[in-house]
Order: C-alpha cells, then structure tokens, then sequence
C-alpha cells in the first residue's frame, strides 16, 4: 500500500521529467525532490550594464540566483526588468559587466523563454509548436512524443493537432509553456507570460507554472508587474528601479501559498511602499530603505 | 442541397445573360455582323476545335504565359526574398527595381519587337516583365512584414537560419505571396493577348485578330470567351493552392 502510493506519487510529480527524458539516469523510487535538485543553473551577474544608444536601462546590477531557485523581478514598466531578463538569457548583449549561467553548458538548450505573447506559429498544428522547443529534433518520432508528453503536463493532449487561432489566450500560453519546458531547461524565463490573461486563467496557470516547477526543479526568473503574482510563486522577490536593484526581498512562506494571507499581504506591503516611495512613514523616513535591505536575501 | 443552391446562384446572372443575348438574336434585334448568336460562337468553337486550329492557338498561348509567367515570377520571388532578407541587397536593388516599375510594361511594345521581332521572345519578355513587380513588390511586403515576435522567438529556441526561413519567414509571408500571384496571373494574361494582338502569327490573340480580317465576328467573340475561361482556369488554380497552403489561416478555417 505504501510503495503503492510513493511509486504513484513520485511518477506523478516527476512527470514530464521522467516521462520523455532519455538521460534520465534516476532511479525510480528516489524520492522526488531530491532526485530533481540540482537541475537548475546558477545565474550569478556582475556589474551588469545595458544602454541602448546613450539611453542607459541597466546600471550595474549585482545579482546571484542559486540553483532551483524562483525569482520574480518585478518593477514599474520601463525600469528595466525586462532587459534584464533578456540579457541573462543572452538576447541581448550587455554593454558592460557580466552574465554567467553556471551549471549548465552556455547553449541556447538550457534556458527557454516564455514572452508575455503566446509566440506561437499560426501555420504550425499545437504538436509542431511543441515540437519547436525540442532541442535536438533530429530524431523526429522522439521529438513528437518528448512534445506529446509536454502537452499532457500542461492539460492539452487532446489539442495537439489543432491549429493555434482555434484555442483560447490560456491554452495558447499553456502551450508556450509545453515549449518552453519540452527540453527540460535548466532556466526558464518568463517574461510577463500571464499579463494579457483574465484573473482566473491566470490563477490556473500560476499554479500550473509553480506545480511544473516543484517536480523538475528548474530556476525560474519571472518579471512581473503584478506583486501578488510575483508573491504567490516566488521563493524570492527583487525590485528593480531605474535600472538598479532596489530591494531584494525573501519569500520564506511555505507552499502552496494561500491568497490573501496576513504574511502575503506585509509582504506586499513593503515591496508597493518601495515601489510607490511611499516608505516614508512619520519618523523613520530615513531608515526605511534600511529595512528593506535587512531582509536582503542572504 | 443549401450548398448545391448557393453555388448555382452564381450562374444565374451569367446564363441569364447568354439566354437574352440568344433571344434578341434570334429576333433579329442584334445582327450577326455586330454580335453573333451564342450558338453562332459555339458553332465557330466546334468549327476550329475540329480543324485543330483552336487547340493549337490555345497551346502555343499557354506556352507563352506559362514560361513569361515562370521567368519574371522566378525573378521576382527571387528579388523579394532577397531584398526583403539583406538590408544590403535592398540598397543595392530596389530603387533600380521601383523606378523600372513605374514603365508600363506595354509601352516597351514597339522597342521589344525592334530588338526581338515578333517570335516567341519577344512576347515571354513582356510577360515575364509584367508579372515579376507584383510578385516582386508582394514577396518583399511579406518578408518584411512577417512578425518580429516570431523570428525572436525562432532565435531563443535555437532554429537555424535556414530553420528559420523555411519554418517562420517563407510561410509568414505565404499569404502575401498569393496576393502577389494572383495579380500577376491577370497580368500575365493582360500582356500575352496585347502582345499578340499586335504582333503575332500564332495564337489565341492572332486567331482573333485574323478572324477580325476576314469579318469572322464569331471567332472574334470565342476568342475573348476563350481568354475569358483561361483566365478564370489559373485564378481558380491560385485559388485552390491558396485554401490548400494557408489552411490555418483564420479566414480559410471552419470552410
């Protein structure tokens, strides 16, 4: 009864990792968190700087992700967040500085990117979209079963050979996400990939995103402008103002997160104080980037 | 049987027509010197078709328009892609391309039968030279169009230029391409009855204005029928390849 349970429950969360991956040296059984740590890359930046033209957007950022970790820059729109993301996934070049993925060999493979539009080819059936992220799709039956299976992680088996215009906005972005994840990343960006959705669909795809994440143990950069998206899903969250880090802010609650929470909310709190400069409370106008800074994430 | 009667509404004004002009001609309203009878140019197709006179004008018109039609659509494409792929070709071709555009190509009639005369050259130019701006100008609108988004994500997820191409660029700019296609097959036909209207000693526009010398109104009145049906045969064709190729595009869903 128990082996029963654990082999049902580990093939369950392992999912699309185990499901396809022909690599897959890991024995069945292993329990699951464990068998995935690891699989994320590790994204250190130095000094990193991006002008474009002499408009600077980046003004040397510092910043470390450890391996598996989930990230979500948030910021006002134009502060940067999103050339941020960008230039770590290297589809823009810094202008000075430096991006390193570590852990994972600097190919294109290792990191996928889910944009805020579903990017999806309209002449292409749903499966051959999929099929696009596959990294070597050279052996074409492998392909399409590796793509089949990333549909089934995200609910959509049954719409694979549909044309995309026939889906909804959801679908069409859960698709994306089969794409981006069919290779098994070792980074996944997202870059505002929920923005355009209604507040159920994108309910449903957050914790689509956050459960996808718990089984393969990828790091995920998310850029937001939502701040209780970013504080639903992220184990971290990094403010970005004018180009530079403004606050750096650890989500240690556990998982799944409930909406509305007292912890949430004073989370919120800090980061839209921040965001709005609105910090200044009677008294303590001055310390109260200082604060936020104390709960830098280590 | 909806179906079967929506498609046949489309005849009622055509057969309708045909019906009249029958009618008034066997009255005795419109003269057989003015405009013969429908049976008249029916009778004249019968007529030529037996000889073998109408078959062979048909085919060397054919010929014609398909191997113009070939070379400048061929050129054009080729053009299009080009400019519309490398900022460098572009500066070096398009404006010498814009500015012989802007000549009708007809007015090159009398030059062209000085440098070629009147054999076969001379009308596979002037096609060739009609039909490859708009599929030059409809290739290159397409390719430059194509999403941007697309292309990127392409990039990010690894294609290969020639993945690229292939699989984004030339099915992006697919429904352009047609548009163009489509106009240069009006055009196509255009040219080739102009050309050899004037300067011919075979084909459909030949028969036509052999017929118009020795007062042969009805062969006069087949052949612009003929034109007609041949005309209509390559936009169906078009057509046809467009519903085949663009299926997932919106407009050619759920028909």
């Amino acid at each position: 009864m128990t082996a029963r349970t654990l082999s049902s429950r580990s093939f369950a969360s392992r999912g699309l990792a185990a499901a396809f991956s022909p690599i897959s040296d890991r024995r069945s059984g292993e329990p699951t968190r464990l068998s995935v740590a690891g699989r994320g890359a590790t994204v250190t930046l130095r000094g990193l700087s991006k002008a474009f033209g002499s408009k600077p957007v980046l003004k040397g950022v510092d910043l470390h992700i450890p391996a598996g970790q989930f990230v979500a820059v948030v910021g006002k729109s134009g502060c940067g967040k999103s050339t941020l993301l960008r230039t770590i996934l290297g589809l823009e070049a810094p202008t000075s500085g430096d991006v390193r993925v570590a852990d994972a060999a600097p190919n294109v493979r290792s990191a996928r990117i889910m944009f805020q539009e579903p990017r999806l080819l309209p002449w292409a059936r749903v499966l051959d979209n999929v099929v696009v992220g596959v990294g070597d799709r050279s052996d074409k039956a492998a392909a399409r079963a590796a793509a089949q299976a990333a549909l089934a992680e995200v609910g959509l088996a049954d719409r694979a050979g549909e044309w995309p215009s026939a889906l909804s906005g959801g679908q069409k972005q859960r698709v994306a996400l089969a794409r981006a994840l069919v290779s098994h990343p070792r980074l996944l960006a997202l870059d505002e990939p929920l923005g355009a959705l209604d507040a159920l669909t994108r309910i449903e795809m957050q914790t689509l995103v956050e459960r996808i994440w718990r089984e393969q143990g990828f790091t995920a950069v998310l850029v937001t402008h939502d701040v209780s998206e970013a504080l639903a899903l992220a184990d971290r969250v990094v403010l970005v103002e004018d180009g530079a880090i403004a606050l750096d802010l650890a989500v240690d609650l556990p998982r799944p997160r409930r909406r509305g929470s007292p912890e949430l909310a004073r989370l919120e709190g800090i980061i839209l104080d921040q965001l709005f400069n609105a910090g200044a409370r009677p008294g303590d106008a001055e310390d109260a980037p200082e604060r936020a800074r104390q709960e830098v994430y280590a | 049987m909806r179906f079967d009667a929506k498609n046949l509404l489309a005849f009622v004004i055509p057969v309708g027509l045909i019906v009249v002009w029958q009618g008034l001609s066997l009255l005795g309203e419109v003269p057989p010197e003015v405009l013969p009878a429908p049976t008249d140019v029916v009778a004249a197709g019968w007529r030529l078709g037996a000889s073998g006179e109408l078959w062979s004008n048909i085919a060397i018109s054919a010929w014609r328009a398909g191997v113009g039609f070939l070379i400048g659509g061929g050129i054009g494409f080729a053009f299009g892609l080009a400019n519309g792929l490398s900022k460098l070709s572009e500066r070096l071709t398009d404006p010498t391309l814009q500015m012989i555009r802007t000549i009708p190509h007809l007015a090159m009639i009398p030059l062209v039968i000085l440098w070629f005369g009147i054999d076969e050259t001379a009308k596979i130019f002037l096609v060739a030279l009609g039909v490859s701006f708009p599929i030059y100008l409809n290739t290159l609108h397409g390719v430059r169009t194509v999403d941007a988004q697309l292309v990127e994500m392409g990039r990010a997820y690894g294609m290969t230029s020639r993945e690229l191409f292939f699989r984004v660029v030339l099915l992006g700019a697919l429904p352009s391409i047609f548009v163009g296609l489509r106009y240069a097959l009006g055009i196509m036909w255009l040219t080739l009855i102009v050309a050899e209207t004037i300067s011919a000693s075979s084909g459909l526009g030949y028969m036509a204005m052999n017929a118009r010398e020795f007062m042969l109104v009805d062969v006069v009145v087949l052949s612009i029928v003929i034109y007609a049906l041949l005309g209509k045969l390559a936009d169906s064709v078009a057509r046809w390849l467009e519903r085949a190729t663009l299926s997932w595009h919106p407009a050619y869903l759920a028909r």
